[in-house]
This record gives structure tokens, C-alpha cells and sequence, in this order.
């Protein structure tokens, strides 16, 4: 569109907004946006880790994430007008979760009470693997069913949530976790 | 393909954020701007209340120290915003993530000297309701600190004097106050 900016190279505007900024721009900012989320979230992790201990740090990152998952479910289905009692609704909020930019999940919705979600890439798996201590069995194995499960339950408590597959892998070609969603009525 | 102002139609294999309208990315990334402060605030609350107030501004100030720079760096890179004078810091500022939590109003002074006043700031609302008195750790320590680091990310012969912070004065307006100077 004309008159919008693809970047902020030029002179200092006074009346700046994000609403000057191209469509594009606004897209790799939301990008960048939840990068920093994950950076941010891990160095909290880490400089509890590094005080207190790995028990300490994981205390608080499920102290924290079971509020905010909960903060955004529900800033995501308002905002988005994302609203009903299915799988197939999580799914949409989980295609809509900021997290979502960073990760590479696929989605196989196979009817409106079923899903499987596969995710092929998470940088925290892969900076858990790169760091070697194991972490990612407390965080995959014991975090993130927790939270995959209050995601779902948001929308309707009833909601199974079951980790096919979580790590460890077998190596770098496997996919990093895999979840079945399922409603029985 | 038309855009959508929400997500309320049916589920889109396809999904992608370009979808959405402008307005509604717009929406979004203030929203995302609010989720990165909670996200923040959580961490230093979740950090008091198992260990304390000491132990969470501790780990606050490594947090910070580690992803202020890295903050500039993206949002100038991604943005394009270079330079070694006030001007490129204040136009980082009105960019960054976390700009569109805040209200601050810019007195240009020339291209080397402004002055900058947050004139609403959740974060301080928020200790200022906690009423224990942490924005006198978090803004008159930790804060100038952070504000040095982001202009020292542009150029480190920048001067930041706060001009004002809080304990603010029953009725101001004004949350905090800065000279930033070459």
C-alpha cells in the first residue's frame, strides 16, 4: 500500500506507530516479536538455574506457564473471536498461539473432536539437546503435557490430550513431540 | 484471497498470520507487546515468591543485562534503524516490542540531545498498586541501568540522566523522565 514504510531508515517521525509500517514489516515483527518471548522465558530459566538449581527454575516455569497459557487462550480466542468447545477450536488457537512462529508443527485435524499435532522443529528442544544435561526430560515430559492439557482444557475440560511421542529422540531426523486431541461425547 | 479481521470461520490447514487484515495484526502486536511484560512479570513474581524479592531483582538484572542489546539489535536490523546519535535510540524505542505497553511523549531537542517522559507505564501502575515499594529497585536501580544499555548499544558516549523517577508525586503524570545526550 502507498505511503506505508517497509522499514524505519527514515527520519524520526514524532507521530510513529506500528500502523505506518507495511503488512510485511508487521509480519516478520510478530516473528521476531515471539523469538524474543522464548528468549526471554529462557533466560529466566537459566539465571534461576544458575542461582538456585534446576529444580528451583522449573518450580517457577510452571508457576509461570500455568498462569499465562491461560492468559493466552484468553486474549487469543477474544481477540480472534476463536470460541467453541472442540479439538478442531485448540487447534485454531494453536495455529494462532505467537509460540506457533517459531516452531514448524503440522496439524492433522480429523474430524472436529480429533487431532493429532506434530511438531518438526522447537528450538528449545534443540538448545536443551545442544546443552546435554537432560533437561528435556523434566520440561517435554512433565512441563509440557501439563500445558498442552490446560491449552485444551480452556476450551472444554473434557478434552484428552496424549503425548504420542516426546522426547528424548532418536536422533536429529525424528520429530521433536506429537500429540493426539480427542473429545469423546 | 480476501483477509480476515478474526479467526472465527472455519479451521484453514493453511493458517498463516498474513491472513489477517492490518488492523487485526495491529491488535495483535500490542497484544504480543502486553504478553511479553507478562511474561516478564510473571518470571520476577514466580522468582519472589520462592525465594524472595533479593533473589527475583537478581535474576531481573541478569535477564536484562543479557537481552537488552539483543532487543536493539533486532528491532534495528529488523527495522533497518542505524546511526550513533539520540535520534536512532529514540526511534528504537518507539519500535521495540515493548513500545506499544507504554505511552512516552519526545522532546527533540536537536538530533544529539532529547528529553523522553513515559507518561503511562503498566508496569510501575502495577508496583505502585503491590504497594511494597520494588519501583524504587526496579525503576531507580535496574531501569537507568537498562536505559544506559540501550543507548550505549548505539553509541557509548551517550549520556542518559534521569531526569524524574518514581516514587512519582501524588497526581503526576509524568512516570519517569530522561535526558538522553551526546
Amino acid at each position: 500500500m502507498k505511503g506505508l514504510m517497509a522499514d524505519y531508515s527514515g527520519a524520526f517521525d514524532p507521530t510513529f506507530s506500528h500502523g505506518k509500517l507495511a503488512q510485511e514489516t508487521l509480519a516478520k515483527l510478530m516473528k521476531a516479536t515471539a523469538e524474543y518471548m522464548r528468549r526471554i522465558d529462557g533466560h529466566w530459566y537459566l539465571s534461576v538455574m544458575e542461582k538456585w538449581g534446576n529444580d528451583e527454575a522449573l518450580d517457577c516455569d510452571i508457576k509461570v506457564w500455568e498462569r499465562l497459557v491461560t492468559y493466552e487462550m484468553k486474549m487469543l480466542s477474544s481477540l480472534l473471536n476463536i470460541h467453541g468447545d472442540d479439538v478442531v477450536t485448540v487447534m485454531k488457537a494453536l495455529q494462532a498461539s505467537p509460540w506457533t512462529l517459531t516452531y514448524a508443527c503440522d496439524i492433522d485435524v480429523r474430524n472436529n473432536d480429533e487431532a493429532i499435532v506434530t511438531y518438526r522443529n522447537c528450538p528449545t528442544l534443540l538448545a536443551l539437546e545442544k546443552e546435554g544435561k537432560g533437561r528435556e526430560g523434566l520440561i517435554c515430559q512433565e512441563l509440557e503435557p501439563r500445558l498442552m492439557a490446560k491449552i485444551a482444557h480452556y476450551f472444554n475440560p473434557s478434552i484428552e490430550v496424549v503425548a504420542l511421542k516426546i522426547p528424548p529422540r532418536s536422533g536429529n531426523e525424528d520429530i521433536c513431540c506429537q500429540w493426539e486431541f480427542k473429545l469423546e461425547r | 484471497m480476501a483477509e480476515l479481521a478474526d479467526y472465527s470461520g472455519p479451521f484453514d490447514p493453511d493458517f498463516s498470520y498474513d491472513r489477517f487484515t492490518k488492523e487485526t495484526l495491529l491488535k495483535l502486536i500490542r497484544s504480543h507487546a502486553e504478553y511479553v511484560r507478562r511474561i516478564d512479570g510473571q518470571w520476577y513474581l514466580a522468582v519472589m515468591q520462592e525465594c524472595g524479592n533479593d533473589a527475583a531483582f537478581a535474576c531481573d538484572a541478569i535477564v536484562w543485562e543479557k537481552l537488552e542489546a539483543y532487543t536493539m539489535k533486532t528491532t534495528s536490523n529488523l527495522l533497518n534503524i542505524h546511526g550513533d546519535d539520540v535520534v536512532t535510540l529514540i526511534k528504537a524505542l518507539q519500535a521495540n516490542p515493548w513500545s506499544s505497553s507504554y505511552k512516552f511523549n519526545v522532546d527533540l531537542i536537536n538530533n544529539d540531545h532529547a528529553i523522553i517522559s513515559f507518561i503511562n507505564c503498566p508496569t510501575l501502575l502495577a508496583l505502585e498498586r503491590d504497594g511494597s515499594g520494588r519501583e524504587m529497585l526496579i525503576c531507580n536501580k535496574l531501569e537507568v541501568r537498562l536505559m544506559e544499555l540501550k543507548a550505549h548499544y548505539f553509541n557509548p558516549n551517550m549520556i542518559v540522566t534521569p531526569l524524574k523517577l518514581p516514587p512519582r508525586e501524588p497526581n503526576s503524570d509524568i512516570c519517569c523522565q530522561w535526558e538522553l545526550k551526546v
